[in-house]
């Protein structure tokens, strides 16, 4: 009798242990893609990402995290073509995760991203399309969770560019980023996978604020 | 119990047992080791990222029959069946190349292509819109780039030594008859559609795709936007009139419309004219757009455009001035255009309908002398991916005209009416090869059946191109173009043959980040032109003939010179004809050796404005002098052309646009060609009179503003 409780107890432990495996591997590869620090760091967190994505099939949050590690990689390089490409795989992976989560509000917030970092490769040209388009992402993932950090943080981001461009005010910009740090204080979500990321980036607004 | 503790311990200890080891090397078609690679067994977490050096090792716990796939951006995937049963795997993952159409090689002898942001195009649909001179123009933007002529007087495309009806306008495919606004003799007229409808511009100079027909030197293909993402209210308050214009946005459709007034008669009162205008042109414009998805991948475009403009002057007696004749014109136009896309798998069918309605209302000492030209134009294309690497295009289009002329007869005192009907039917087929991602082939033909003189063409056409490094490219086009008769020489002989041109064209271009070079060479004969003779000019023939050779030079750097963009081009046209009433061969009044154009733009963001010059020469153009012998026919030579415009967009603030231009700031007295009195004066010469600019230079202001949820958005891409 007892060995037979030990069994099954080890039985349980090994079965709980094999469902655990996608949070396990994902929080290893999420904390990858948020540390990488060449190419090739990058290159392989996205790759583990996409396998998994490919494995499980019905989960979003590894097309996410994929999306933002090509997205990383666009923001750090500099030639336009590459950029571009980058952020071509970081939108194709976005789109997948849309077709599994329709109204997620990160992944359209972070394809607004996209549409913003799009505009930096040639903003005289790209600016009034992109521009619009980035805008109206974040707005669409706000309406969705309006305490969503990352994209009141890219809202703000995307204001303050666009009044230092036309040398307006930034007074609505700097109002927008002390709500995200406000959020990034406050929200907490129940999915363990969650993006985190964001705060890093609003204190370096809110510095330009001052 | 111990039993049970063994098998216990066996069932943790299999797994170790099952573990395989898979390794391998990743590499190209040419052997270069591709580094990252994504190597995955199918539906696992199992796997890897190849190194360096293109090498990968992994342990996989997966067992039996298994899917090992090999990925890498840019290549076709790579899939090989694994029998995993703990004996080490090794695989050689050789990826083929996926032919990438963003950068891959492109046919580009003979085309710009102003298009999606992200391909390495030569224009963007927004230089289109804001190049200096050009005020919105697309005829007047692309007259900056090389192998265009600068005429001047007209305002109309002139493509490499081919007359101004040589270029023909397609939107989505379907014919445009008439694509230019009426205009005063010897005043430029305005093309009718503004770039602001298009998200796709093709110009061609020559060697264009089998799909396109009836245009002997050019065709612009200009592709319409897709459904509107925003509502949004545009208001424009130009000094020459206004428009307002609305689009509403559902989840599956849009609809756009515009209303337009213009009236030029203000702004003349302020400048000096030469031409002695009873009433400046005026005109009221409206246009709608309807767009509709259908299905998941269907397309329905709708687009309306409605015209009427008049205006009326005199034209004056060279030999004696206060002899006057008055001139009317109204011009009533009608345009529809519908078309329907739809994806079925591999194939794209695309299909639509065009109604074009030109009535010139022309009245010359109140005898009536006009014209009315009324088309219809059918079309339903097939394209095909067959493969990855090879497409084909086939379609049928059917174009039927009636044209309708009044002519006063000055000797009976009668108006006299001539008139045609022309069917013109045709099938094309074309296919484009992709060897690699260097090497790209087209060929294709066009049949062409006009029932009016029963004569049938084909017109086979063929470009190459070839990319030997990473950025630069060659590229290759052949092509035999067929065009009917002008309208005004074919209601005299309705048996009149098409007119025919074959393009020889070859270029090299290096496109990068922010930089384009190009280069590129032409020849191009014309057989069976329009001819006839002075003392009788009603027996008209095909006897016409003519060439046109030239190099051309385009270079163009937005990335030197911080929010800098400019663009040069010259061309170097030598072209002769012995055509229409020619006693000799002799080169065109249209046509001159040197053509230059520098673009220059820039973005000053202290100013919130966007400056912009476009400076453009022309070298002298030859002119009909009747005092001169048939031997010495076209002899003589206009001073060069030359002209200077400036424009700036301010943005004061973000959906308010203040937008100021001037053609020819220094004041040039251009002069285009001599006109020469009918008769002989008193010392048996003809005299002459200049045709000059309507006025040394065309001012103008106008206000944009734009009323949208979104504040950010403003009409500068529309500009």
């Amino acid at each position: 009798m007892k060995t037979t409780t030990f069994i099954f107890a080890l039985l349980i432990s090994v079965s709980a242990f094999a469902s655990d495996k996608y949070t396990e591997q994902m929080s290893k590869h999420i904390h990858a893609v948020y540390t990488a620090k060449s190419v090739d760091e990058y290159q392989s967190a996205i790759n583990a990402l996409d396998r998994i994505a490919l494995a499980e099939k019905t989960k979003w949050e590894p097309y996410y995290y994929s999306a933002f590690g090509n997205l990383m990689l666009a923001t750090q390089t500099t030639e336009g073509a590459k950029k571009d490409s980058y952020l071509d795989l970081a939108l194709a992976a976005i789109e997948k995760g849309k077709t599994i989560q329709a109204n997620e509000s990160e992944l359209i917030a972070l394809e607004g991203f996209v549409h913003m970092i799009r505009l930096t490769v040639d903003p005289g040209t790209r600016g009034p399309q992109y521009s619009g388009m980035a805008m109206q992402a974040f707005g669409k993932a706000l309406g969705i969770n309006p305490n969503n950090p990352r994209a009141l943080a890219l809202m703000a981001q995307m204001q303050f560019g666009t009044a230092q461009f036309f040398g307006s005010s930034t007074t609505e910009a700097c109002g927008m980023a002390k709500k995200a740090l406000e959020q990034f204080g406050s929200f907490k979500s129940d999915n363990p996978l969650a993006p985190v990321w964001g705060k890093e980036m609003t204190d370096e607004l809110l510095k330009q604020c001052k | 119990m111990k039993a049970l503790t063994t098998l216990v311990l066996f069932t943790i200890l299999i797994p170790a047992f099952s573990q395989t080891r898979i390794t391998g090397k990743v590499t190209d078609a040419a052997g270069e080791a591709i580094p990252g690679a994504n190597v995955l067994i199918k539906d696992s977490y199992d796997g890897t990222s190849s190194g360096l050096d293109g090498t990968f090792s992994f342990v996989t716990e997966e067992q039996g029959l298994q899917t090992l796939i090999v990925t890498f951006v840019g290549y076709k995937q790579f899939v090989q069946q694994v029998e995993l049963s703990g004996t080490i795997i090794t695989i050689s993952a050789t990826l083929k190349e996926e032919i990438n159409q963003l950068d891959g090689v492109v046919i580009s002898a003979g085309s710009f292509t102003a298009g999606e942001e992200k391909r390495r195009t030569i224009l963007k649909p927004v230089d289109i819109a804001m190049t200096a001179g050009a005020t919105a123009d697309i005829a007047g933007a692309l007259n900056t780039l090389p192998g265009t002529q600068k005429v001047g007087e007209s305002g109309r495309l002139f493509v490499r030594g081919g007359d101004g009806s040589e270029a023909r306008t397609f939107i989505d495919g379907m014919v445009v008859l008439d694509a230019y606004g009426p205009a005063a003799p010897n005043t430029p007229s305005r093309g009718r559609f503004l770039p602001f409808m298009f998200k796709g511009t093709s110009f061609s100079t020559g060697g264009y795709s089998a799909e396109y027909g009836q245009a002997l030197s050019s065709a612009l293909v200009l592709t319409s936007k897709d459904k509107a993402e925003m509502n949004q209210t545009d208001i424009g308050i130009l000094s020459v009139g206004a428009d307002v214009a609305h689009t509403q946005v559902w989840d599956r459709a849009s609809v756009s419309g515009k209303v337009q007034y213009t009236n030029i008669q203000p702004y003349f009162g302020l400048i000096n004219q030469r031409v002695d205008w009873i009433k400046a042109l005026e005109s009221f414009e409206s246009s709608a757009a309807y767009r509709q998805q259908v299905g998941k991948s269907g397309m329905f475009k709708f687009f309306g455009n409605f015209n009427q403009s008049s205006f009326s002057l005199f034209n004056h007696d060279i030999l004696n001035p206060t002899v006057k004749q008055k001139f009317d014109l109204t011009n009533r136009y009608r345009y529809g255009n519908a078309s329907y896309q739809q994806a079925l798998g591999t194939w794209t069918l695309r299909g639509g309908a065009s109604y074009s309605y030109n009535q010139n209302d022309v009245r010359v000492n109140e005898n009536p002398m006009g014209e009315t030209e009324t088309g219809i134009h059918t079309k339903l294309v097939a394209e095909h991916s067959v493969s990855d690497q090879f497409e084909i295009r086939i379609g049928s289009e059917i174009i039927h005209r009636e044209y309708k002329a009044t002519r006063y007869n000055e000797v009976s005192g009668n108006s006299e009416e001539l008139s045609f009907r022309e069917m013109l039917s045709a099938t094309f087929a074309e296919g484009e090869y992709y060897i690699s991602n260097k090497v790209v082939a087209k060929a294709g033909g066009r049949f062409e059946y006009v029932s009016l003189n029963q004569s049938a063409t084909v017109s086979p056409r063929l470009s190459l191109a070839y990319k030997p490094g990473k950025q630069g490219q060659f590229s290759f086009a052949y092509g035999s173009f067929t065009q009917s008769a002008q309208n005004q020489y074919l209601r005299f002989n309705t048996q009149l043959q098409p007119e025919t041109a074959q393009h020889f064209i070859v270029n090299y271009q290096v496109v990068t980040d922010r930089k384009t070079f190009r280069i590129e060479a032409y020849q191009k004969e014309y057989r069976n032109l329009v001819k006839f003779n002075n003392t009788n000019p009603t027996l008209i023939s095909n006897a016409g003939k003519g060439n046109a050779r030239g190099i051309e030079l385009f270079w163009r750097d937005s990335k030197t010179i911080k929010n800098v963009d400019y663009w040069l081009s010259y061309s170097f046209l030598d072209t002769k004809r012995l055509y229409l009433d020619y006693p000799i061969a002799a080169t065109p009044t249209f046509a001159s050796v040197h053509n230059f154009s520098a673009v220059y733009k820039h973005f000053i963001s202290k100013w919130k404005s966007q400056l912009g010059f476009t400076y453009s020469f022309s070298s002298s153009r030859p002119y009909y002098n009747p005092n001169r012998p048939a031997s010495q026919f076209h002899e003589d030579r206009t001073p060069a052309y030359h002209d200077l415009s400036a424009n700036i967009a301010y943005l004061p603030k973000n959906n308010l646009i203040v937008y100021l231009s001037c053609t020819n700031l220094l004041g040039r007295d251009n002069i285009f060609g001599y006109q020469y009195s009918a008769a002989t004066n008193v010392q048996g010469q003809y005299e002459s009179r200049a045709v000059r600019q309507a006025a040394n230079r065309f001012l103008f202001v106008g206000v944009f503003i734009t009323l949208s949820k979104n504040k950010s958005v403003n009409q500068l891409p529309n500009l």
